[in-house]
């Protein structure tokens, strides 16, 4: 049972919205790969928290926000090291750096938890984004279930450690996972594609979502058709200024 | 914005990209294009009472399922965008050469890591 439901709304919503995103909702609160329930969900409302941080306000202030030093405004349900993840990836993440990201990774976090996080944040981020774009407000928190994290490791031979900061999975090992999330092959592997695939699992949740947000690959590209009811220069020029505002040239 | 230059190859429209910089978008050659952005502008922001107005005007112009796709649009590029930032994925090398142009011209590779190798460090 999901605590997101878009019943009340009197838009008309896409089927395949209403279904999905109360799915990837219902989801975060459940045990992932490698973080817990309880944990997933301690990111996703920090998440909503980072925005009235101190000392995040002073970071994207500075020129150089690696130089100003702090502790963060936070709920005090994660551990420092997450709380500074979920915070940067909120308040600044055009300028995430690889420095920043090595180290996390030196101060013993492991890589793994590091890309589960990003997938629940985005999650976090899109579904409240959308909810407060029609006039919703954000759903409540998921309820956490009980379980262990499933500790489902894609193998060092699947990992492509020279695309991004973080390991991706290497779409020219044939693999399982490889089929599965780039079906055409390496050519259908665009880096996006690949960021979160060293985690399966917070793959399939975080592409649930933008498939049904955005579109998906062939309808993308496909300029003869309109599959929205917006156009795709109008969905593109939307795109294109979230990003603009948001620092990110990919 | 590729996407964006390439849609309007298609339909042969010369769309002018520095809409998305913040500009009004009322000379973009894009129809709504004012509309959209206000509605993207304030969707990705807190200010309920400036999204709800943005909301307003995007269903008097075009209707409440561009809207609902609108926001879905600015939803995924907000959670994205984070994604690709936060696990430092560069652009693809022919992306990035078919975009070279515009990116230098519109002042796109200053913008912070700006997901290119140089900047990755």
């Amino acid at each position: 049972m999901s605590t997101l439901t878009f019943d009340a709304t009197p838009l008309p919503i896409r089927d395949d919205i209403t279904a999905a995103l109360p799915q990837v909702w219902a989801r975060i609160g459940r045990p992932g790969t490698w973080l817990t329930a309880r944990e997933r969900v301690a990111v996703a409302a920090e998440s909503r928290n980072a925005r009235f941080c101190a000392l995040c306000a002073e970071r994207a202030e500075a020129l150089s926000p690696y130089a100003v030093h702090g502790e963060h405004d936070s709920l005090g349900e994660l551990p420092d090291e997450k709380v500074e993840i979920v915070h940067k990836m909120m308040t600044d993440p055009g300028r995430i750096a690889g420095h920043w990201y090595e180290a996390l990774k030196d101060g013993g976090l492991p890589e793994t938890e590091y890309v589960e996080i990003v997938g629940v944040v985005a999650c976090t981020v899109g579904v409240d984004t959308f909810c407060r774009g029609i006039g919703m407000p954000p759903p409540p928190l998921p309820e956490t279930q009980d379980g262990e994290p499933s500790g489902e490791a894609v193998g060092e031979a699947n990992l492509n450690r020279d695309l991004a900061f973080a390991p991706t999975l290497d779409p020219f090992v044939d693999g399982p996972l490889q089929k599965e999330f780039f079906p055409g092959g390496p050519p259908s592997a665009a880096h996006i594609r690949r960021a979160l695939s060293s985690v399966p699992d917070s793959q399939r949740q975080f592409w649930q979502m933008a498939t049904v947000l955005y579109m998906d690959g062939m309808q993308m590209r496909d300029f003869s058709t309109e599959y929205r009811a917006i156009t795709h220069a109008q969905i593109e020029l939307v795109a294109g200024r979230v990003s603009a505002i948001n620092q990110c040239v990919y | 914005m590729a996407l964006l230059r390439a849609s309007g190859k298609h339909t042969g429209d010369d769309y002018d990209l520095s809409a998305v910089l913040g500009e009004s978008g009322e000379d973009s050659g894009i129809p709504h294009a004012d509309a959209l952005i206000r509605l993207a502008e304030t969707a990705i922001g807190y200010d309920d009472a400036a999204t709800a107005a943005a909301r307003e005007a995007a269903v008097e112009r075009m209707g409440e399922s561009a809207l609902v796709d609108a926001v879905a649009i600015a939803a995924n590029f907000n959670a994205i965008d984070r994604v690709a930032d936060a696990i430092g994925i560069p652009l693809e090398e022919e992306k990035a050469a078919i975009s070279a142009d515009f990116r230098e011209e519109l002042g796109i590779d200053d913008f912070g890591r700006a997901s290119l190798p140089a900047a990755a460090e």
